[in-house]
């Protein structure tokens, strides 16, 4: 234990050593602490030892509106002494003068023999009798008056009683104070022999956050730096884009479920006029048309949507630049007409890694996912059949979750179908994978709900550890 | 994804040579089956919209023999011929609305509860993916022993009545249009017309009113012993894939299929096979390995296809109710799949590529760094936000608003053009955090062009109580400084979100790239924050990317 103090703990032991058990409230006015910092060192001295804290409950009376306004004016009965001193008065008169009082007045000086009160020609004649010193009663209204009197400080029971028993006259208050001591240790310390400037060093200090980014963001960094670091160069498009690409070009047939207004945002208003050259539009309809069996129709394609995965930029990619060799990746937010829920969002991070080769296979695209995920940590996967319009083979990864102690499905992966290809001219394998990126911080930040990472909520932001 | 729910102990007796619940279990994800929940004597699993045939446990029973290797090849459907009374007539008056129906007849099985329940699940997904929800097919499945052949397939006025399925009391065409589920659903295919379809038998009872709802008269039970497939729709193609998956699924029940006859304009219930010749070193490229073509026959046929090799070249025959099957790219896939995706193993391509990231990730990542060294944490908004948010309590001008249509949620109705109200409505719930709250976000805007145009924006805003335009000046030329070594001036300006005299256009080489200042009191009001906000917006798209 440092016997270091803090200037605050040596002026309250000081003042204690002189002047044992005090509450807060006296240890702040005769050191002319705050109460905040009084209470905070008081604190300190009990962590460390150095001082016992008693609560006690303490009852205090203090005048009501009626005392008050009799310290001020007088008990009525006095008041209706003064007013007879010179000669009798009637008691219409009296009443005139003394109001709703003239009966506790009347009441009160009859009982101590004051007045005398007799039958008049036409009404009662209220007379002096003898006038008294000051009273018990008014003695103590005075005193409650002036300073802060404890109830167990009165002696006088009886007369507190009989104020009391005077409607709004009293009101006690109870409090609870806290009394400090010092223990035997504390008494001992000679505070004018503490090491100038010293300071605890093991006294806690307040709380500051550091700025950074957001822990999502930090996923997303991690994810792109992976893809890079497998020699995959970032390519990027439009959120909101023509139908064409988001769906059409990735043989979606145009009354698929998929495209319907409640699973995709399509945005109001005007549609794209130029969105591909016609030979591609021509291609792409020419597969529809004849695997799909339906007629294309070319303004379908034009109506703008908000991408519903980054794979219509990874096509337009290949569409436009026709490579014969390729690794690529996009990443960025896609978005799905949901109602939003712990695990669903209207709008989240996608990413997805194409690569185009004269000999690249199933194989590969499965080495390059254990290779991914490596590098993300995530080391207990395997592979499972799936399905997705514009792959063929199509798989998933399953990644084991210690901490959910299961399986749970990650990036989906597949070769894109030749009639997603050929419509564009290319003729070599292109593999592709990807999928959700808050899935995976998720799993990394051991999150349940994955709206908190749109909440900013400070609390959590400022807090969450970063996670390696 | 639809969903199917499998007892175990039927599945197992339906696979045969007793296979084993725990082998059953591990091998249901590899035909491409996803298992949403176990007990002890179900199994829930999530199949593909493009195998409806796994709606039903006859169909995965039928592919797990063929990944055990206990039945290979496709099943042969027999359909026998039956006499003149089994016919479809069929008159013009259907021809505007939904024209073409064809059928079949099945016979001599049985039915029990679990699998009138996978029946009308099968039914329930065929209408929706296959059907386009009942447009292009739907399908009525009868109690053949109530029916009087022939049936006449024509039209009824919106008057006529019968008793519906889980109904019993008459309805006519209207109330059941009106009142029933499936009519509300679905009556909208039927569009106005006068006259709707009706399926009649000789006795002119009705026996289905498509593609609404069918009769109660003949509703299958447990003690249906021969049945009547009806399927109506818009689209041939459509409909011959959908009876298809019914009359496999029968077939695969022990029922005997016997046709019945509609007259030519319809679509055929002839159930071919389709030919598809795969390459051998197609497949090995693919897959990346080297595979004899009599493997690749073994493959497929543990796929519950057939494939003869003949050379190199393998000719596949494809049963009709494989319709997710377009090419030989599909077969690889099924290949794969008799080969097991878990006996792949993984190779990496060879490549010399140096990777890199995209110059906006770069730029952003580096005015990151800076905010995050001028003390603002970086928080993360979605584009789609609200015309509350993004106008009303900013008092921002909506003139240019961009909607998204039938959004689910009111919270997402309206593509941000601008980030600071995101990160306003982020400090309205951060209220009883600690102060400064210093925050900044980077991400797309929005605005109309042809038809959108899309810019790149950063924002921050500085909350405590002596913010100032004073303290954002200073972050925003020492954050411009230490990008990009440039120098901004700051002209004033008014914009109602901002306070009046308080507020700037951000000037680069005399062009405005942004907006700054302290927020105005009563935007902070409407947010319900209770201390001074100042910020700044510069859409980076306009000078710097």
């Amino acid at each position: 234990m440092s016997l270091v103090l803090h200037p605050i703990e040596k002026t309250i032991i000081k003042l204690l050593k002189t002047a044992p058990d005090l509450t807060e409230e006296q240890i702040a006015e005769k050191t002319g602490l705050s109460i905040d910092q009084t209470r905070r060192g008081i604190e300190w001295l009990r962590l460390k030892n150095l001082a016992t804290v008693s609560e006690s409950e303490k009852s205090f009376v203090k005048l009501g509106a009626n005392g008050i306004k009799a310290k001020q004016e007088g008990l009525p009965e006095r008041n209706l002494l003064n007013m007879i001193a010179a000669k009798p008065l009637p008691f219409s008169e009296l009443q005139k003068k003394l109001g709703a009082e003239i009966n506790v007045a009347i009441a009160n000086a009859k009982k101590n023999d004051w007045i005398e009160i007799q039958k008049g020609e036409t009404e009662n004649i209220v007379s002096l009798k003898q006038k008294p010193g000051q009273t018990r009663e008014e003695k103590m209204i005075s005193y409650i008056a002036e300073n802060k009197v404890a109830v167990d400080q009165i002696k006088d029971s009886a007369t507190l009683e009989s104020i009391k028993r005077r409607p709004d006259f009293l009101i006690i208050e109870t409090t609870k104070s806290r009394t400090v001591s010092l223990s035997e240790q504390a008494r001992a310390i000679d505070t004018e022999k503490q090491d100038a400037g010293a300071i605890d060093v093991e006294a806690d200090v307040p709380l500051v956050h550091a700025a950074r980014t957001h822990p999502l963001k930090d996923t997303i960094s991690e994810i792109r730096e992976v893809f890079v670091s497998l020699g995959f160069s970032e390519i990027a498009g439009n959120l909101a884009q023509p139908s064409f690409w988001n769906f059409d070009a990735l043989f979606t047939p145009q009354d698929h479920p998929a495209r319907e207004m409640q699973d995709t945002f399509y945005i109001k208003g005007k549609a794209a006029e130029k969105f591909a050259n016609p030979i591609q539009i021509k291609r792409v309809s020419d597969s529809h048309k004849k695997s799909w069996k339906y007629d294309w129709n070319v303004n379908a394609a034009k109506k703008m949507v908000l991408r519903t995965h980054t794979t219509c930029v990874t096509i337009k990619y290949i569409a436009e630049n026709k490579p014969d060799e390729a690794r690529v990746f996009s990443l960025g937010r896609v978005f799905r007409n949901e109602k939003v829920s712990y695990k669903h969002l209207v709008e989240f991070n996608q990413v997805e890694g194409i690569v185009v080769g004269k000999n690249v296979s199933l194989r590969d695209l499965m080495g390059l996912q254990t290779e991914f995920y490596k590098k993300m940590g995530l080391y207990k996967i395997k592979f499972w059949p799936t399905f997705f319009p514009y792959t063929e083979p199509s798989l998933q990864t399953m990644v084991y979750n210690e901490r959910l102690g299961k399986w749970v499905e990650l990036f989906g992966m597949g070769i894109f179908r030749p009639e997603v290809t050929r419509p564009f001219g290319i003729t070599r394998p292109v593999l592709a994978w990807g999928g959700g990126i808050e899935r995976i911080a998720m799993l990394k930040y051991g999150l349940d709900d994955v709206r908190e990472f749109y909440n900013n909520n400070l609390s959590w932001l400022r807090t969450v550890p970063k996670c390696q | 994804m639809p969903v199917v729910t499998l007892n175990l102990k039927r599945l197992e007796k339906l696979v045969g040579a007793k296979s084993g619940k725990s082998k059953i279990i591990d091998a249901l994800p590899f035909l491409g089956l996803d298992i949403e929940e176990e007990t002890k004597d179900y199994i829930k699993v999530e199949y593909s919209p493009n195998r409806p045939d796994y709606a039903t446990d006859v169909g995965i029973a039928a592919g797990l023999q063929g990944l055990f290797g206990l039945k290979k090849g496709t099943e042969k459907l027999d359909i026998k011929k039956s006499d003149k009374s089994a016919l479809i007539k069929t008159d013009a008056t259907t021809k505007k609305s939904r024209p073409y129906i064809c059928g079949i007849i099945a016979k001599n099985g049985k039915l029990d509860n679990e699998t009138i329940k996978q029946i009308i699940a099968l039914q329930e997904d065929l209408h929706f993916g296959v059907g386009r929800r009942r447009k292009k097919a739907s399908v009525g499945i009868h109690d053949l022993d109530k029916i009087s052949l022939p049936l006449t397939y024509t039209v009824a006025s919106r008057g006529h009545k019968f008793v519906p399925l889980l109904m019993n009391q008459e309805m006519d065409m209207e109330q059941i249009l009106e009142k029933m589920d499936a009519g509300r659903d679905y009556g909208h295919l039927l569009q106005n017309q006068q006259s709707v379809p009706i399926i009649l038998d000789s006795k002119k009872n009705t026996i289905s009113f498509p593609p609404i709802i069918n009769s109660a008269l003949t509703a299958i039970s447990t003690k249906t012993k021969n049945i009547l497939v009806e399927v109506t729709g818009t689209d041939k193609n459509a409909m011959e894939d959908t009876l298809a998956v019914v009359v496999t699924m029968l077939h695969g029940l022990g029922f005997i299929l016997h046709d019945i006859k509609t007259d030519t304009r319809n679509a055929s219930q002839i159930f071919k096979t389709r030919s598809i010749t795969l390459d051998t070193d197609f497949v090995g490229q693919i897959l990346g390995m080297n595979i004899a073509p009599s493997a690749i026959c073994n493959y497929l046929r543990k796929c519950r296809l057939d494939a003869t090799a003949r050379g190199k070249k393998i000719i596949c025959s494809v049963p009709r109710f494989r319709f997710d099957i377009f090419g030989s790219m599909d077969l690889v896939e099924e290949v794969a799949l008799g080969y097991g995706i878990q006996n792949l193993t993984t190779s990496l391509p060879a490549s010399t590529s140096v990777g890199e990231k995209d110059t906006i990730t770069k730029k952003l990542d580096q005015l990151s760094q800076i905010m995050i060294g001028l003390g603002f944490t970086e928080v993360l908004n979605s584009s789609l936000t609200s015309k509350h948010v993004l106008y009303d309590a900013t008092k921002r001008n909506p003139d240019g608003m961009i909607e998204v249509l039938e959004s689910k949620s009111q919270e997402y109705t309206i593509l941000r053009d601008s980030i600071l109200p995101g990160i306003l409505e982020n400090l309205s719930r951060n209220i009883h955090e600690s102060y400064p709250q210093k925050l900044f976000e980077t991400g797309i805007i929005f605005s109309r062009d042809t038809p959108i145009k899309e810019s790149v924006s950063i924002a921050c805003l500085s909350a405590h109580k002596d913010t100032s335009f004073t303290e954002i000046k200073a972050a925003l030329q020492s954050l411009l400084k230490t990008d990009s070594n440039v120098e901004c001036s700051t002209k004033a300006s008014s914009n109602p979100m901002f306070a009046q005299g308080k507020t700037a256009d951000v000037i680069i080489d005399g062009k405005k790239v942004g907006t700054m200042g302290e927020i105005d009191s009563q935007v902070i009001e409407n947010f319900k924050i209770r201390v001074p906000v100042s910020g700044f917006e510069l859409v980076l798209s306009d000078f710097i990317l």
